[in-house]
């Protein structure tokens, strides 16, 4: 086991981690520059209110492009955001205080869900690993089965959530800022503990860095591939349960526009869709450019269908700016 | 499970499997259902699968090639927005410009992904992502209903010819255009070998960005043609007109037995998988399953394809 630890910390070193990159630090940059202008031309954007608000609409996009980012990390991407994300939002809709039946399993409900966040995840990592299927491919098809199983669910309703643990996540505010803000940070907190301080983070930079050289080295790819997209599971369900309680209800549209955003916000961060490059800090960073701008958008009047072709433009650009070339012959 | 999928492949079965299969669940469907079998129901079932055909035609370029195209959808419902929007002043040059706009867009995506060397699956999402705004921007986020004037203009995809309605025509001539450009052309050629093996054909001169274009040029304006098509059908444009159709069209590529690595594959596998879709949905409508449960089975449906029929060797890591 010594041998072994010692084996996948040199695999682990190559990743640029802790080395200092310009390419990490223009997002940042990009980020300041963004928050100055829009001030110049609406100086409410600095008022405490508008921090809330944009705080608000950064929660969620945050706890998705954690899981994300992890997966992008490997060189994989997730598809299925949405579909966790709405699957563990009506079936926490179902589960605690609702309009629809008597169940009122509270916190012992929110658990369920994120049991059922990772086995969506699990299902991904087992089915990519196994199979051998890319995971763009796995991840399109579970996209389309969480929203289908959601609606079946449903039947096409919607179901009020009258608990007030869960309203409360978007209602009740801890210096000010609503409690989802503060479980979203939380999450940030995990999610940089795992990228930091466990033998998963360093593996997944190991796989993303070179996943044959990884092999070699003794780590168990496909183990620590599941595990990876469990984990990221396990951050749409907290998506979920953050969306369900900022609309106060479950339904199967809950996700639409979701993994848009997700995907833009790990992209513009900085991180490598080629993998081994960037970190949830970046993300974080990504997130806030996302929401800055389009809060800037609304401040100046363009209206939000304009948002979602921006957003599809600043993914081109910034992953036509972040791709190492040289590391990709063929681009498929 | 492995090794059931090998001798599935290696026996030559593979190639006959989606046939076999159609074949089957319109025995099936028809045993359960005899009226399914009458010539007004398979005609139906064939103008309801012409829409889903003509798109995962598109695709079935662009998946040749080892790449995918995942903005179809966004591309369908902006050409149907954008017919709605000019057809009572463009009269018939609504058509065309909406099928130019296919391809110019096709034309973009093809660029973003061979020049900034992006993969097509990012390239495409993304610009999906700016079709689909333009769609809303454009519509102001309604459903537009064509007046009884502009229904005029529809005829020649409502009408019929012989009995056979003209949308099944339509198909059928976009089936023998895709075929002859896959099977007669230097381009079809040459896609079938960048995606046997990209190396290899660009070390014997194949210029591989010009094909890779194409392809998605063809994808974008098969894509705009389906939004006309729908315009035809359902009298009105809308920003999420085909919103639901990007599931469908790749799953009846793949299902068809066209492998998503690339190299293998033919437009009549995808008329066969776009018809085993269409006569799945059927059934499953007929068995009472969920209207919205029914993307679960395709979901399934799609992943189980693309696990037969990958091949495995092209890819030593799978990421």
């Amino acid at each position: 086991m010594t041998l072994d630890a010692s084996i996948s910390s040199q695999a682990a070193k190559p990743a640029p981690r802790r080395r200092w990159r310009i390419a990490s630090w223009a997002p940042l940059i990009v980020l300041v520059l963004l928050c100055g202008l829009i001030t110049l031309i609406n100086p409410n954007f600095l008022t405490f209110g508008n921090m809330v608000r944009i705080s608000q609409a950064a929660m969620i996009p945050l706890v998705l492009g954690l899981g994300a980012t992890f997966i992008i990390l490997m060189g994989s991407i997730d598809l299925s955001v949405e579909g966790g994300l709405t699957l563990s939002a009506v079936i926490l809709s179902m589960l605690v205080l609702n309009g629809a039946n008597s169940n009122t399993f509270g916190l012992f409900g929110v658990l369920i869900v994120l049991l059922v966040g990772a086995g969506v995840g699990f299902a991904n990592g087992v089915i990519h690993v196994r199979l051998k299927i890319p995971s763009f491919m796995v991840t399109l098809g579970m996209w389309f089965v969480g929203v289908g199983a959601a609606n079946a669910l449903l039947g096409g309703m919607a179901i009020r959530i009258n608990d007030p643990m869960i309203r409360g996540l978007a209602i009740e505010r801890f210096l000010g800022f609503p409690w989802g803000v503060w479980l979203a940070l939380f999450c940030l907190l995990v999610a940089l503990v795992i990228q930091n301080y466990t033998r998963l983070g360093r593996y997944i930079y190991a796989l993303g860095g070179g996943e044959d050289l990884a092999a070699l080295s003794g780590i168990p790819v496909g183990r620590v591939r599941i595990l990876t997209f469990t984990l990221a599971g396990v951050f749409y369900a907290v998506g979920g349960v953050l969306a369900a309680a900022q609309l106060g209800l479950g339904n199967a549209q809950i996700g639409n526009g979701r993994l848009f955003t997700t995907v833009t916000a790990v992209v513009v961060g900085g991180t490598a869709l080629s993998g081994g490059q960037g970190s949830v800090l970046q993300t974080l960073v990504g997130v806030l450019i996302v929401v800055v701008l389009s809060n800037g958008m609304v401040l100046m009047g363009v209206p939000p269908s304009v948002q979602i072709g921006v957003q599809g433009l600043m993914i081109i650009a910034a992953v036509a700016l972040s791709i190492d070339r040289k590391r990709m012959r063929i681009v498929k | 499970m492995n090794s059931i999928i090998e001798t599935i492949r290696t026996d030559g079965l593979r190639q006959w499997l989606p046939l076999a299969t159609l074949i089957l669940l319109v025995i099936l469907v028809g045993a359960f259902q005899p009226a399914f079998l009458e010539v007004n129901t398979l005609l139906q079932l064939a103008s309801d699968t012409a829409v889903v055909f003509i798109l995962a035609t598109g695709v079935t370029f662009v998946i040749m090639l080892g790449g995918i195209d995942l903005s179809i959808q966004s591309m369908a419902s902006l050409s149907s927005v954008a017919v709605a929007l000019t057809l009572s002043r463009f009269g018939y040059g609504a058509f065309v410009f909406a099928f130019a706009l296919g391809a110019v867009a096709g034309l973009l995506s093809g660029i973003a992904h061979v020049r900034l060397r992006i993969p097509s699956f990012i390239a495409t999402l993304a610009m999906g992502g700016v079709l689909y705004s333009a769609a809303l921007v454009t519509s102001r986020e309604r459903s537009i209903t064509l007046g009884d004037s502009d229904r005029a203009y529809l005829g020649w995809i409502t009408g019929t010819v012989f009995g056979i309605p003209n949308v099944v025509v339509i198909a059928l001539i976009v089936l023998a255009i895709a075929h002859v450009l896959q099977s007669r052309t230097r381009f079809g050629r040459y896609s079938a070998a960048i995606g046997a093996g990209e190396p290899a054909a660009y070390a014997s001169g194949v210029k591989v960005d010009r094909q890779k274009i194409i392809a998605f040029v063809l994808s974008g304006a098969c894509a705009a043609l389906a939004g006309i098509v729908l315009v035809g059908r359902l009298a009105s444009g809308s920003p999420t007109l085909a919103s639901e159709l990007l599931l469908p069209s790749i799953a009846a590529v793949v299902v068809g037995g066209t492998a998503i690595t690339g190299g293998v594959g033919s437009i009549w596998r995808t008329l066969v998988g776009a018809l085993i879709i269409s006569v799945v949905r059927i059934g499953m409508t007929f068995l009472g399953v969920n209207i919205f449960a029914q993307n679960i089975v395709f979901g399934v449906v799609l992943v189980a394809a693309v696990a037969i029929t990958i091949d495995r060797s092209k890819i030593p890591i799978v990421k």
